[in-house]
């Protein structure tokens, strides 16, 4: 079997916050293969987010790596010197982010932004720069390629500037982009474009795609596996149609019991009881626990191990008969 | 429409009449700013004399025009090199972060520490009188401000997206910083060296004043000012129309100041 496009070893990542030390990553493993989709899933304050940002080394100067190893393509990044860790990540990975008026430089044309990493990164000529932002504007579906480059960010709408920062993610021909919630600042109809966008460039160019977002029907549309995330470590993971048909973790299945379902309309929506833990505080017991319907005493007592990602499962002591607990809950009211 | 704001360009209008006048000064009267006259001294306005003669007989109209070079050069001078100094070191120190930062900051609030004055006097002291040792004096002590004001709009700015992105595509640190945090972080700066420079200006004319700028006989308005203040009861002209001019040029400017504000700031 040939080596991960990526692997993130066993990583741990602090906060120095007023409050305390946050652990904002605790023991997160996961790999990606070339080529292939992965959807990172969970609510506000889980991580995912600080995950990309530890992979591709943008982590705030607050911020501290604990423990653990990233390896892009079989190289350990974080033992080597910044300055080749970041040859090596820009080389193979892109980024888009979730608003795209703060992912594009107000005082720069888009497409000045567009040739700067093939002109002043990869060394190419002005004008081979240009003709490849006009291809990459085309690629991303932006008609007028000529006239929009001289446009700058503010002149254009939120649909297209997301593009611009999709063609500028390409630019650096990238093996794989991370999407740290690109459709969340769009409307419906603009997020089903841009999705529709990712998906075929991820048949066409072969991109492998990491995408992080809260929301599962993206996740459901774009990705082949699915990582859950919670309180800084995944809790659950496997392929998006067996996970969304068959959740092993009571937190993945509250999450999709909690999304309305237009052809079983409730008068009532079920929701997650509390809020996530603070992790500024040392962790009792899985940190599910004092929001799970299913919770037993062996949950508070001990953190349940962490999962293979590569496996389809969950930490959860109880995957097999959570279920049942709430039925029992559901038949007493 | 956005509301004009006349009031920048009744300060440009003024400042821009003064500084012409000060270049072509030598054309516009006949006078040395610095040849004594003791026959005719402390002489009334006349048409000899437009603003009259000081103690010595010079003629002061020639001498507000000599001195509005000196005070608008250094003015100027005196906010353009704390703007530069200021920003360079606040990009590198919101950039870079560690213990550059550390100290410098240190340096920054034990400047910010001491009264203006004291410090402006206390440096003027040890580089001597002169204009060159103003613009020394109040870049030292200047500089602070620029280097705080970039530095907080690195810090929130070097957290945004797009600079994320350029440091991921592998763009250089001298690109990132020249293209991407610079441009976005300079307004501030700008809008402040516009209240800046009244205030710079108003240092300068103090300074003089108090003998520890511009030495005599150079004309200059804050040592015009010193000189006359001896005569303000009967002449009172001598003394007047120096400060006058102070008052003229910072309400100028002010006006420049808040209309380019209103610009930045919508």
């Amino acid at each position: 079997m040939s080596t991960p496009f990526l692997v993130v070893d066993n990583l741990s990542v602090e906060i120095e916050t007023s409050r305390g030390l946050l652990k904002v990553l605790r023991n997160v493993s996961c790999s990606v293969e070339a080529g292939s989709s992965v959807g990172i899933v969970g609510e506000s304050g889980s991580g995912k987010s600080m995950t990309l940002k530890a992979i591709l080394d943008l982590l705030p100067s607050t911020a501290k790596y604990t423990s653990g190893e990233v390896y892009l393509e079989g190289q350990p990044l974080l033992a080597k010197s910044p300055s080749e860790r970041r040859a090596l990540l820009s080389e193979k990975i892109g980024i888009i982010f979730q608003d795209s008026m703060t992912a594009l430089n107000p005082v720069l044309t888009v497409g000045y932004q567009i040739m700067e990493a093939p002109r002043f990164r990869m060394g190419w000529s002005k004008e081979k720069a240009r003709e490849r932002a006009i291809e990459l504007m085309g690629l991303v579906g932006i008609t007028d390629a000529e006239k929009r480059l001289s446009a700058y960010p503010h002149q254009l709408s939120g649909g297209l500037r997301q593009r611009i920062a999709i063609a500028i993610a390409l630019a650096g021909d990238p093996k794989m982009i991370f999407c740290d919630e690109p459709t969340t600042a769009l409307d419906v109809t603009i997020q089903a474009q841009v999705l529709r966008l990712l998906l075929d460039l991820q048949a066409k160019e072969n991109l492998g795609v990491v995408f992080v977002t809260h929301d599962l029907a993206v996740v459901n549309e774009i990705c082949d596996r699915l990582l859950v995330m919670y309180a800084g470590r995944f809790i659950e993971s496997g392929p998006v149609q067996a996970t969304f048909q068959n959740p092993q973790h009571p937190y993945t299945y509250s999450l999709l019991k909690s999304a309305p379902d237009p052809e079983t309309p409730v008068s009532r929506l079920f929701s997650i009881l509390g809020e996530p833990p603070d992790l500024t505080k040392p962790l009792q017991g899985c940190p599910f626990s004092p929001r799970c319907f299913a919770s037993q005493s062996d949950c508070v007592a001990s953190e349940p191990s962490i999962i293979d990602t590569k496996q389809s499962v969950a930490a959860c002591f109880h995957s097999a008969s959570f279920r049942d607990q709430l039925h029992q809950i559901e038949g007493a009211r | 429409m956005k509301k004009r704001s006349y009031g920048m360009w009744v300060g440009i209008a003024i400042l821009g009449l003064l500084t012409l006048a000060a270049l072509i000064a030598p054309w516009l009267t006949g006078y040395d700013p610095t040849s004594q006259d003791l026959v005719n001294a402390l002489g009334k306005p006349s048409v000899h004399h437009l603003l009259g003669t000081d103690d010595l007989g010079r003629d002061v109209l020639t001498r507000i025009l000599y001195g509005a070079r000196v005070d608008l050069l250094v003015g100027f001078l005196a906010v353009l090199f704390p703007f530069i100094f200021g920003t360079a070191l606040g990009l590198i120190a919101g950039w870079f972060g560690g213990w550059f930062d550390a100290l410098l900051m240190r340096i920054v609030d034990i400047t910010i520490a001491f009264p203006f004055y004291v410090l402006a006097i206390a440096f003027s002291l040890v580089f001597g009188a002169g204009p060159k040792s103003i613009v020394i004096t109040i870049t030292l002590v200047g500089w602070v401000a620029y280097c705080r004001i970039v530095r907080a709009s690195v810090l929130v700015v070097k957290e945004l997206d797009y600079v994320h992105a350029a440091q991921l595509s592998g763009l250089p640190t001298r690109r990132i910083l020249s293209r991407h945090i610079f441009p976005n972080v300079i307004s501030q700066a700008i809008t402040f060296s516009m209240s800046d420079i009244v205030l710079s200006i108003l240092a300068i004319v103090t300074l003089s004043f108090l003998g520890l700028g511009v030495s005599a006989p150079t004309a200059e308005w804050g040592a015009m000012i010193q000189e006359g203040q001896a005569y303000i009861l009967q002449e009172w002209w001598v003394p007047f129309i120096p400060g006058f001019m102070v008052v003229i040029v910072a309400y100028s400017l002010s006006l420049i100041g808040d209309g380019i504000v209103k610009r930045f700031v919508k």
